[in-house]
């Protein structure tokens, strides 16, 4: 017969032991345990993450890339999501402001001008004479370091033969759609690289296949300049990124945290606006989403110097890359997917996959996108990251209420800063980029309860809005409920005050709302639809008394951990 | 909410290999917590949390971190992979894998080679192989690859390989099964081909020479040597030393040749076999066209190959048995035995099914038919051999190192391993 000290491992019975010891000093304290913190501070909801410690000592990294996109593919790809919420929100279930994230469309409104500068602060590259310093030292599309006429550094870059327009318009297009997102974005401009004033800095080098480093030859620049597109009478096009300020160190992963970076606490699966990227990466198809195609800056900040962290290249999105048109399946399946390899062996080819059989028109500048067959929930990129992973129903809500709010003419302003030139062409991305737009608020928004913007007026009159309803993805639920209740914020405890229905998003209050100043009611908000049984899991919504009124300080979509699978 | 977070852990290192250590500090931690929460409630400022903020929180988690910083140490597999990379991408790669045998069907290929640069495009290879079937190869390779203006790449290549034993089945289209015999031969071989795109576009022209000496002597292998079974054969025991010249057109339109999922290539070598001795002259005419056609976005690539090869004596001189154009197995015949036909002449038409798996992997399935001639006329359609089969390819971009296929001809099945593409 076995015992437990036969069969138990040590450190289970020592566990064991020490919570046997908690368990008597409990018992002995006399009451059961309360909070060791309130659950709402008094700057809560946070508007902006802290970062108070001195990064100046973070090094330069060097991310493998082979390594990373096989760890990618082989390893991350497997993980089950922990459905672990978000660590960096506030209390109102919102991202704050910090290093990495700016709160732009979708928290205050964005004009199209504002949308169609986006990251840019200064002025254009003076084109007119450019001093090739050194080759490109990031990213797939031909291109090079260069000074231009005022001395200033850009990386320039240009289109694949085939698709003209395509790359430097998806890579300007494409910052500013990141930026008005939140992301910080290289300030990106179209411009013109005449070759015949050009000149090549002596210093410039290029690395061999030998691994030496020898002088840029007017041959180096030939031979890049031979993949290029060329229009009759005009000088190259070219897409120019201005160089980042700051001390560059390297890219971020999508998991974990910096080691060198004090102020990184959050593991970077954990963080919102990266679990995010998997629904702005279906909308754009920002398939190349790798650590290579970040950067880390050290900056200074309020007499410290801190870590920026930029998505350095989105240029990978729509339909066109570097070297050419996506793969086909890019946006479909990762580079190697178990499952459709086990179909496509088993079938011998005729298990079709989607991307097969999709109507791709012929838009050399847009390449291979599409809308008609896109699915959002089943979009992949060509490596998944442990934050596409992680993300859950309410990441993906709060994503998608952000990609609804690019109406259908700050989609169009924002298109045409990519200057394709080509109307039809223009009037295809945008279209395309209207309908993907759609079908992620389609997708996301009515699968879990979509009430938002809870408001509590001095009069006891509770409005809020619904996300579903309010873009025609769902109609108006057949009743609203709310129960109310007292909340302890020092114990966590409640006390109910009552309930009450309406068919509107609007209700009065129950009598018996507490009036001292800094004391809180707890709300939990649902609504009953025949179509959408999630919405009646409650919202769960916190005001705190300020003065004659009511401050939301608390509203929680999901819970902290969501038993089950969510998002896939 | 914006809540602490461990990331990861700060301040004194767990103890490894003390768990009773941690058990211990495990315990008080616990109690810590417990004194907190029993703690009074005006600690705390009553229901407001005022006092204590939210930022508070994280700047204290910051403060803690900022205390145990530490570079960033990649893994061991990192290393490992980073290691691998400067090896290849980065030309520091020195010692490679080399597969290729001595000559067609030395069976399992084992090599290597060492690779240095001479120049910033320029390498120098000294590699050589060997098979369980005693096949022995030792080269050294240059390379320029970057000739007049990028047009042109120039291999200058000498080396040494023996091969013992070659099947020979005799001479002609029906040459019997049973017929098998082998031979071998040692060469030394010292060859230069310059390869020219003068548009860098899909014209391609090349043009090479090579001396070498075909020294016979008798097969070791399990099947009788050639001389046994077949002693009135045209350069038996000839010890031959030519001077191979040859010149190609061709228009190349695939991506590389090693691996091409569209495109094709139609060209023409003709070659000249000079014997110094004047006995054994020949020329040979190479015709081969090659269509990859994509098909549904290139889930299926269909693969087609035509190739004829034709052989024309100076005089009464004699197109020695060991250079007779051959089908069987390789990258011809693939359900046949290695160098199944020989005769004068030869035709082949290869189509392939390949079914796009992933990024790394196709599968095929795949059809070849193909006859030896004495007759440049006898190169029709009757009395083809074929063969079907089925193939798995491990591949690149541009490259395909392992194909693995199985085929059944009329004279059973044959398993191929190759390191480069059938087509």
């Amino acid at each position: 017969m076995f015992t437990l000290r036969q069969c138990s491992p040590p450190s289970l019975r020592r566990a064991a032991a020490a919570a046997v010891v908690v368990a008597a000093v409990l018992a002995a304290a006399g009451h059961s345990p309360r909070t060791a913190s309130p659950r709402f501070y008094s700057d809560d909801p946070l508007q902006r993450e802290p970062e108070v410690a001195d990064a100046s000592s973070a090094a330069e990294w060097d991310i493998d890339l082979f390594y990373d996109l096989a760890y990618q593919l082989f390893v991350t790809a497997g993980k089950a999501p922990t459905n672990t919420r978000a660590g960096n929100i506030n209390t109102v279930d919102e991202v704050p402001d910090s290093s990495w994230f700016t709160n732009r469309i979708g928290a205050r409104p964005i004009t199209a001008a504002e949308l169609q500068r986006g990251p840019v602060t200064g002025p254009a590259p003076a084109s007119d004479k450019w001093v090739l310093t050194r080759e490109k030292s990031a990213g797939a599309a031909p291109g090079f370091t260069a000074r231009d006429a005022n001395g200033e550094t850009w990386f320039v870059s240009f289109d694949a033969k085939a698709n003209p327009r395509g790359a430097t318009a998806a890579v300007v297009i494409s910052t500013k759609i990141f930026w008005a997102l939140g992301y910080n974005q290289v300030e990106y401009f179209v411009t013109e690289f005449d070759q015949d004033k050009t000149t090549i800095d002596p210093a410039a080098t290029k690395r061999r296949p030998s691994g030496e480093r020898t002088p840029i030859t007017r041959d180096d620049v030939r031979e890049l300049l031979e993949q290029v597109p060329r229009e009759a009478g005009r000088p190259l096009r070219a897409a120019a990124g201005r160089m980042l300020p700051g001390r560059v160190i390297g890219g971020f992963r999508y998991q974990g945290t910096r080691p060198d970076d004090p102020n990184d606490v959050v593991p970077h699966e954990h963080r919102r606006e990266l679990r995010a990227l998997r629904v702005f990466g279906a909308w754009t198809n920002l398939t190349d989403m790798k650590a290579g195609n970040t950067l880390d800056t050290v900056v200074p900040h309020q007499g410290r110097s801190v870590v920026r962290h930029y998505l350095q290249d989105v240029g990978s999105t729509f339909g066109v890359g570097a070297q050419g048109p996506h793969d086909w399946n890019e946006g479909w399946e990762y580079i190697y997917q178990g499952s459709s390899t086990k179909r496509r062996l088993l079938t011998f080819g005729f298990g079709l996959s989607p991307w097969q059989t999709a109507d791709y028109p012929d838009h050399p500048a847009v390449g291979r996108f599409e809308g008609a067959s896109f699915a959002p929930e089943t979009w992949k990129p060509r490596a998944p990251t442990l934050a596409y992973i992680e993300m859950r129903d309410d990441d993906a809500f709060w994503a998608a209420r952000r990609v609804m709010a690019f109406s259908d003419d700050l989609i169009r302003a924002v298109v045409a800063t990519g200057e394709i030139g080509d109307p039809a062409q223009e009037k295809y991305l945008a279209d395309t980029l209207i309908l993907r737009r759609d079908k992620i608020g389609r997708a996301y928004l009515p699968k879990i309860n979509p009430i938002v913007d809870p408001v509590l007026g001095a009069n006891g009159e509770l409005s809020f809005g619904n996300a579903a309803v309010q873009y025609r993805f769902a109609p108006a639920p057949t009743s609203y409920t709310a129960t109310w209740a007292r909340f302890d914020n020092a114990t966590g405890a409640t006390t109910p005050i009552g309930q009450t229905t309406s068919t509107e998003p609007r209700m009065q209050a129950p009598a018996g709302l507490p009036t001292a100043p800094g004391s809180f009611i707890e709300l939990e908000l649902s609504a009953r639809h025949p179509n959408h049984p999630s919405w009646e899991r409650p919202v769960l919504v916190h005001f705190r008394r300020n003065g004659a009124g009511w401050t939301l300080v608390g509203l929680q979509r999901l819970p902290e951990r969501q038993a089950g699978v969510t998002t896939r | 909410m914006v809540h602490p977070v461990i990331a990861q852990p700060v301040g004194p290192r767990p103890l490894p290999g003390r768990p009773r250590a941690r058990a211990i500090l495990g315990g008080l931690l616990a109690l810590a917590v417990v004194a907190a929460g029993t703690a009074p409630a005006a600690a705390q400022d009553g229901a407001s949390g005022e006092g204590e903020t939210r930022a508070g929180t994280i700047e204290a988690q910051q403060k803690a971190k900022a205390g145990d910083l530490k570079p960033y140490a990649p893994n061991k597999a990192e290393v490992w992979v980073k290691k691998l990379e400067e090896q290849f991408l980065t030309g520091n790669m020195n010692w490679h894998p080399w597969f290729t045998s001595a000559y067609p069907g030395g069976g399992f290929t084992v090599g290597a080679g060492y690779l240095s640069h001479v120049g910033s495009y320029e390498t120098i290879d000294v590699r050589g192989s060997y098979t369980f079937s005693n096949y022995k190869r030792i080269e050294s390779e240059f390379v320029a690859p970057r000739l007049f203006g990028r047009r042109g790449r120039l291999s200058v290549l000498g080396g040494w390989r023996e091969a013992p034993q070659v099947n020979f089945f005799g001479v002609g289209n029906d040459s019997a099964q049973e017929g098998l015999s082998n031979y071998g031969f040692r060469q030394p071989y010292g060859a230069a081909l310059l390869e020219v795109r003068p548009t860098r576009g899909v014209l391609v022209t090349s043009a090479g020479a090579e001396i070498s000496q075909w020294d016979q002597f008798a097969g070791e292998g399990s099947s009788p040597s050639v001389d046994t079974l077949y002693g009135d054969l045209n350069g038996l025991g000839a010890k031959i030393t030519y001077l191979h010249t040859q010149a190609t057109v061709a228009l190349d339109s695939r991506a590389s040749a090693e691996y091409a999922r569209r495109g094709g290539f139609y060209g023409v070598t003709i070659h000249n076999y000079a014997d110094r001795d004047d006995a054994y002259t020949f020329n040979q005419v190479d015709y081969e066209a090659i269509q990859h056609i994509p098909i549904l976005r290139d889930a299926w690539v269909l693969s087609l190959r035509g190739r004829v090869q034709t052989t024309m004596r100076e005089g009464d001189e004699q197109v020695p048995f060991f250079l007779l154009p051959g089908l069987g197995s390789g990258s011809t015949l693939r359900g046949y035995q290695n160098l199944r036909f020989r005769d004068r002449h030869s035709l082949l038409m290869q189509a392939e099914w390949r079914v796009l798996v992933n990024s790394f992997i196709d599968a095929a399935i795949f059809f070849d038919a193909g006859k030896v001639a004495a007759r440049k006329a006898d190169l029709d359609l009757n009395d083809l051999h074929s063969d079907v089969g089925i193939g798995f390819r491990l591949h690149g971009p541009f490259s395909t190192p392992l194909r693995i296929e199985l085929a059944r001809g009329s004279e059973g099945f044959n398993l191929v391993f190759g390191a480069s593409a059938s087509f």
